[in-house]
Protein backbone atom coordinates (compact mmCIF):
# COMPACT_ATOMS: atom_id res chain seq x y z
CA UNK A 1 0.00 0.00 0.00
CA UNK A 2 1.14 3.31 -0.80
CA UNK A 3 2.23 6.68 1.68
CA UNK A 4 -1.20 7.89 0.83
CA UNK A 5 -3.60 5.10 1.88
CA UNK A 6 -1.68 4.14 5.15
CA UNK A 7 -1.92 7.95 6.32
CA UNK A 8 -5.06 7.71 5.08
CA UNK A 9 -5.65 4.73 7.63
CA UNK A 10 -3.77 6.31 10.25
CA UNK A 11 -5.87 9.11 10.14
CA UNK A 12 -9.06 6.88 10.54
CA UNK A 13 -6.84 5.23 13.87
CA UNK A 14 -5.29 2.62 12.28
CA UNK A 15 -2.35 1.68 14.43
CA UNK A 16 -1.66 -1.17 11.95
CA UNK A 17 -1.22 1.31 9.01
CA UNK A 18 0.95 3.40 11.23
CA UNK A 19 3.13 0.62 12.68
CA UNK A 20 3.62 0.11 8.64
CA UNK A 21 4.59 3.56 8.52
CA UNK A 22 6.87 3.61 11.30
CA UNK A 23 8.92 0.06 9.58
CA UNK A 24 9.11 2.13 6.75
CA UNK A 25 10.72 5.22 7.40
CA UNK A 26 11.98 4.70 11.61
CA UNK A 27 15.01 3.68 10.27
CA UNK A 28 16.20 6.92 8.28
CA UNK A 29 14.83 9.14 10.76
CA UNK A 30 16.76 7.96 12.67
CA UNK A 31 20.07 7.79 10.98
CA UNK A 32 19.56 11.41 10.16
CA UNK A 33 18.88 12.52 13.65
CA UNK A 34 21.90 10.23 14.79
CA UNK A 35 24.23 12.17 12.27
CA UNK A 36 22.90 15.82 13.22
CA UNK A 37 23.27 15.04 17.12
CA UNK A 38 26.75 13.17 16.70
CA UNK A 39 25.51 10.00 17.72
CA UNK A 40 23.45 11.55 20.70
CA UNK A 41 21.51 9.33 22.96
CA UNK A 42 18.43 10.74 22.66
CA UNK A 43 18.39 10.54 18.95
CA UNK A 44 16.03 7.77 19.19
CA UNK A 45 13.61 10.41 21.53
CA UNK A 46 13.61 12.77 18.61
CA UNK A 47 13.10 10.24 16.28
CA UNK A 48 10.43 9.38 18.01
CA UNK A 49 9.00 12.76 18.16
CA UNK A 50 8.63 13.31 14.58
CA UNK A 51 6.52 9.56 14.23
CA UNK A 52 4.31 11.27 17.81
CA UNK A 53 3.64 14.32 15.96
CA UNK A 54 2.25 12.68 12.92
CA UNK A 55 0.42 10.01 15.11
CA UNK A 56 -1.12 13.14 16.99
CA UNK A 57 -2.49 14.76 13.46
CA UNK A 58 -1.46 13.15 10.16
CA UNK A 59 -3.25 15.46 8.39
CA UNK A 60 -1.01 17.95 8.70
CA UNK A 61 1.17 16.20 5.85
CA UNK A 62 -0.40 17.86 2.83
CA UNK A 63 1.66 15.79 0.42
CA UNK A 64 1.75 12.18 1.37
CA UNK A 65 4.09 11.34 -1.33
CA UNK A 66 6.36 13.23 0.51
CA UNK A 67 5.73 12.12 3.50
CA UNK A 68 9.66 10.60 4.09
CA UNK A 69 10.57 14.06 3.76
CA UNK A 70 8.13 15.08 5.91
CA UNK A 71 9.17 13.32 8.79
CA UNK A 72 12.48 14.35 8.00
CA UNK A 73 12.63 17.75 8.21
CA UNK A 74 10.35 17.43 11.62
CA UNK A 75 13.08 15.37 12.92
CA UNK A 76 15.83 17.63 11.68
CA UNK A 77 14.27 20.20 13.34
CA UNK A 78 14.20 18.77 16.33
CA UNK A 79 17.74 18.08 16.32
CA UNK A 80 18.63 21.47 15.23
CA UNK A 81 16.50 23.27 18.12
CA UNK A 82 18.31 20.63 20.45
CA UNK A 83 22.06 21.28 19.71
CA UNK A 84 21.09 25.03 19.87
CA UNK A 85 19.82 24.96 23.60
CA UNK A 86 22.27 25.02 26.19
CA UNK A 87 22.94 22.04 27.94
CA UNK A 88 25.58 20.71 30.35
CA UNK A 89 28.91 18.90 29.16
CA UNK A 90 27.57 15.99 27.14
CA UNK A 91 29.66 12.71 26.77
CA UNK A 92 29.50 13.50 23.05
CA UNK A 93 30.88 17.26 23.45
CA UNK A 94 33.30 16.16 25.80
CA UNK A 95 37.17 16.14 24.55
CA UNK A 96 38.37 12.59 23.31
CA UNK A 97 41.02 10.49 25.33
CA UNK A 98 43.92 10.37 23.62
CA UNK A 99 45.21 6.53 23.23
CA UNK A 100 49.04 6.89 25.22
CA UNK A 101 49.96 3.63 22.95
CA UNK A 102 48.82 4.92 19.80
CA UNK A 103 51.53 6.38 17.22
CA UNK A 104 51.04 9.68 15.40
CA UNK A 105 52.79 8.25 12.33
CA UNK A 106 50.65 4.73 12.31
CA UNK A 107 47.79 4.57 9.48
CA UNK A 108 44.43 4.98 10.45
CA UNK A 109 42.58 1.93 11.26
CA UNK A 110 38.91 1.64 10.06
CA UNK A 111 37.28 2.40 13.85
CA UNK A 112 39.67 5.47 13.35
CA UNK A 113 38.92 6.78 10.03
CA UNK A 114 35.46 6.63 10.94
CA UNK A 115 35.79 8.82 14.07
CA UNK A 116 37.64 11.04 12.29
CA UNK A 117 35.11 11.60 9.12
CA UNK A 118 32.29 11.72 12.16
CA UNK A 119 33.95 14.46 13.97
CA UNK A 120 34.53 16.35 10.66
CA UNK A 121 30.90 15.81 9.86
CA UNK A 122 29.99 17.39 13.19
CA UNK A 123 31.60 20.13 13.18
CA UNK A 124 30.07 21.76 9.78
CA UNK A 125 27.08 24.25 10.10
CA UNK A 126 24.24 22.59 11.20
CA UNK A 127 22.31 23.29 8.02
CA UNK A 128 25.66 21.98 5.86
CA UNK A 129 25.50 18.50 7.42
CA UNK A 130 21.91 18.43 7.40
CA UNK A 131 22.16 19.05 3.62
CA UNK A 132 25.47 16.46 3.09
CA UNK A 133 23.21 13.60 5.57
CA UNK A 134 20.38 13.59 3.19
CA UNK A 135 22.35 13.91 -0.03
CA UNK A 136 24.93 11.42 0.42
CA UNK A 137 23.98 8.98 3.56
CA UNK A 138 20.09 9.02 2.70
CA UNK A 139 20.24 9.16 -1.28
CA UNK A 140 18.15 11.79 -1.32
CA UNK A 141 17.75 13.73 -4.79
CA UNK A 142 18.71 17.21 -4.51
CA UNK A 143 14.85 18.13 -5.22
CA UNK A 144 13.70 16.00 -2.35
CA UNK A 145 16.63 16.98 -0.08
CA UNK A 146 15.84 20.73 -1.25
CA UNK A 147 12.20 20.07 -0.05
CA UNK A 148 13.34 18.95 3.24
CA UNK A 149 15.21 22.04 4.26
CA UNK A 150 12.73 24.30 2.46
CA UNK A 151 15.12 26.04 0.22
CA UNK A 152 15.83 25.90 -3.39
CA UNK A 153 17.62 23.52 -5.73
CA UNK A 154 20.18 26.22 -5.90
CA UNK A 155 20.84 26.76 -2.48
CA UNK A 156 20.53 22.90 -1.45
CA UNK A 157 23.85 22.73 -3.99
CA UNK A 158 25.24 25.76 -2.82
CA UNK A 159 24.99 24.22 0.88
CA UNK A 160 26.34 21.01 -0.33
CA UNK A 161 29.30 23.13 -2.12
CA UNK A 162 30.66 24.09 1.21
CA UNK A 163 30.16 21.37 3.12
CA UNK A 164 32.40 19.26 0.62
CA UNK A 165 34.98 22.55 0.74
CA UNK A 166 34.49 22.53 4.84
CA UNK A 167 35.18 19.35 5.32
CA UNK A 168 37.99 19.16 3.05
CA UNK A 169 39.55 22.29 4.54
CA UNK A 170 38.63 20.61 8.23
CA UNK A 171 40.27 17.15 6.70
CA UNK A 172 43.39 19.03 4.87
CA UNK A 173 45.92 17.85 7.92
CA UNK A 174 44.52 14.24 7.63
CA UNK A 175 43.34 14.29 4.08
CA UNK A 176 46.28 12.51 2.80
CA UNK A 177 46.75 10.09 6.01
CA UNK A 178 43.40 9.22 5.68
CA UNK A 179 43.42 8.45 2.30
CA UNK A 180 46.41 6.12 2.31
CA UNK A 181 45.51 4.74 5.30
CA UNK A 182 41.88 3.80 4.08
CA UNK A 183 44.02 2.73 1.05
CA UNK A 184 46.61 0.70 3.19
CA UNK A 185 43.94 -1.37 4.81
CA UNK A 186 41.91 -1.90 1.69
CA UNK A 187 38.81 -0.03 2.78
CA UNK B 1 34.38 12.71 -1.09
CA UNK B 2 32.27 9.84 -1.37
CA UNK B 3 34.91 7.41 -0.63
CA UNK B 4 35.61 9.19 2.61
CA UNK B 5 32.05 9.85 3.51
CA UNK B 6 31.53 6.31 2.88
CA UNK B 7 33.44 5.75 5.76
CA UNK B 8 31.54 7.23 8.24
CA UNK B 9 29.76 5.61 10.76
CA UNK B 10 26.38 3.78 10.23
CA UNK B 11 24.32 4.17 12.77
CA UNK B 12 22.96 0.65 14.29
CA UNK B 13 19.00 0.76 14.88
CA UNK B 14 18.42 0.68 18.10
CA UNK B 15 16.94 -2.90 19.03
CA UNK B 16 13.08 -2.82 19.46
CA UNK B 17 13.03 0.98 18.87
CA UNK B 18 9.73 0.57 16.93
CA UNK B 19 8.43 -1.57 19.39
CA UNK B 20 9.10 0.91 21.54
CA UNK B 21 7.87 3.64 19.24
CA UNK B 22 3.96 1.68 18.75
CA UNK B 23 4.32 1.08 22.30
CA UNK B 24 4.52 5.02 23.21
CA UNK B 25 1.87 5.30 20.22
CA UNK B 26 -0.40 3.34 21.52
CA UNK B 27 -0.69 5.83 24.76
CA UNK B 28 -0.71 8.88 22.45
CA UNK B 29 -4.05 10.71 22.32
CA UNK B 30 -4.82 12.17 19.44
CA UNK B 31 -5.30 15.84 18.59
CA UNK B 32 -8.67 16.22 19.14
CA UNK B 33 -10.69 17.29 15.42
CA UNK B 34 -8.41 15.10 13.38
CA UNK B 35 -10.88 13.78 10.52
CA UNK B 36 -9.85 11.38 8.04
CA UNK B 37 -8.78 11.96 4.63
CA UNK B 38 -11.43 12.08 2.45
CA UNK B 39 -10.23 12.17 -1.06
CA UNK B 40 -11.04 15.24 -2.95
CA UNK B 41 -13.82 14.40 -5.91
CA UNK B 42 -12.62 15.11 -8.98
CA UNK B 43 -13.58 17.76 -10.63
CA UNK B 44 -16.38 16.72 -13.39
CA UNK B 45 -15.02 19.16 -15.80
CA UNK B 46 -11.85 17.57 -16.24
CA UNK B 47 -13.36 14.02 -16.81
CA UNK B 48 -15.92 15.75 -19.33
CA UNK B 49 -12.88 17.28 -21.22
CA UNK B 50 -10.54 13.87 -21.46
CA UNK B 51 -13.44 11.81 -22.50
CA UNK B 52 -14.16 14.35 -24.85
CA UNK B 53 -10.65 15.21 -26.16
CA UNK B 54 -10.67 12.29 -28.76
CA UNK B 55 -14.22 13.21 -30.52
CA UNK B 56 -12.90 16.48 -30.93
CA UNK B 57 -9.52 16.02 -32.84
CA UNK B 58 -10.86 13.74 -34.83
CA UNK B 59 -13.78 16.13 -35.77
CA UNK B 60 -11.35 18.67 -36.57
CA UNK B 61 -8.85 15.99 -38.48
CA UNK B 62 -12.35 15.43 -40.56
CA UNK B 63 -12.96 19.20 -40.82
CA UNK B 64 -9.70 19.78 -42.31
CA UNK B 65 -9.26 16.94 -44.73
CA UNK B 66 -13.26 17.68 -46.50
CA UNK B 67 -11.93 21.29 -46.15
CA UNK B 68 -8.96 20.89 -48.26
CA UNK B 69 -10.28 18.07 -50.56
CA UNK B 70 -13.20 20.52 -51.57
CA UNK B 71 -15.63 17.87 -51.24
CA UNK B 72 -18.25 19.86 -49.08
CA UNK B 73 -17.43 23.02 -51.12
CA UNK B 74 -21.17 22.98 -52.46
CA UNK B 75 -22.69 24.04 -48.57
CA UNK B 76 -20.39 26.39 -48.32
CA UNK B 77 -21.11 30.36 -49.57
CA UNK B 78 -19.51 31.30 -52.61
CA UNK B 79 -17.23 34.33 -50.51
CA UNK B 80 -15.30 30.96 -49.35
CA UNK B 81 -14.76 28.70 -52.07
CA UNK B 82 -16.00 31.17 -55.13
CA UNK B 83 -12.78 32.31 -57.19
CA UNK B 84 -9.93 34.39 -55.63
CA UNK B 85 -9.59 37.98 -57.48
CA UNK B 86 -6.40 38.33 -58.72
CA UNK B 87 -4.08 42.01 -58.32
CA UNK B 88 -1.71 41.86 -61.13
CA UNK B 89 -0.55 45.37 -60.74
CA UNK B 90 3.18 46.17 -61.03
CA UNK B 91 4.31 45.72 -57.27
CA UNK B 92 4.83 49.10 -56.36
CA UNK B 93 8.04 49.88 -54.48
CA UNK B 94 7.99 53.85 -53.76
CA UNK B 95 4.55 54.39 -51.76
CA UNK B 96 6.20 57.50 -50.50
CA UNK B 97 6.50 59.20 -53.51
CA UNK B 98 10.04 60.26 -52.93
CA UNK B 99 11.15 58.94 -56.36
CA UNK B 100 8.56 61.01 -58.32
CA UNK B 101 10.06 64.35 -56.16
CA UNK B 102 13.34 63.41 -57.10
CA UNK B 103 12.25 62.26 -60.71
CA UNK B 104 10.47 65.98 -61.22
CA UNK B 105 13.74 67.21 -59.99
CA UNK B 106 16.23 66.07 -62.47
CA UNK B 107 18.02 64.71 -59.35
CA UNK B 108 19.09 61.05 -58.91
Amino acid sequence: MPDAGLLEASAGGSHAAFAEIARRHYQPVYRLVWRMTNGAADAEDMAQEAFVKLWRNPTQVRDAAALKGWLMRVAANAAIDRGRKPRGTALDHAPDVVDPQARPDAPLDRAQAARLVDARIASLPERQRLALSLVYFEGLSNIEAAAVLEVSVDALESLLARARRGLKDSLSAGWRELLAGLAETGQ
Amino acid sequence: MRAVLAHASAPPLPAGAVDRLMARIATEPRQAGVMPFAPRPRAPRAAFWRHAAAPLAASLALGVWLGASGRVDFVLPNAVTGGVALIDDAPVDDLGGVGDAYAGEGLT
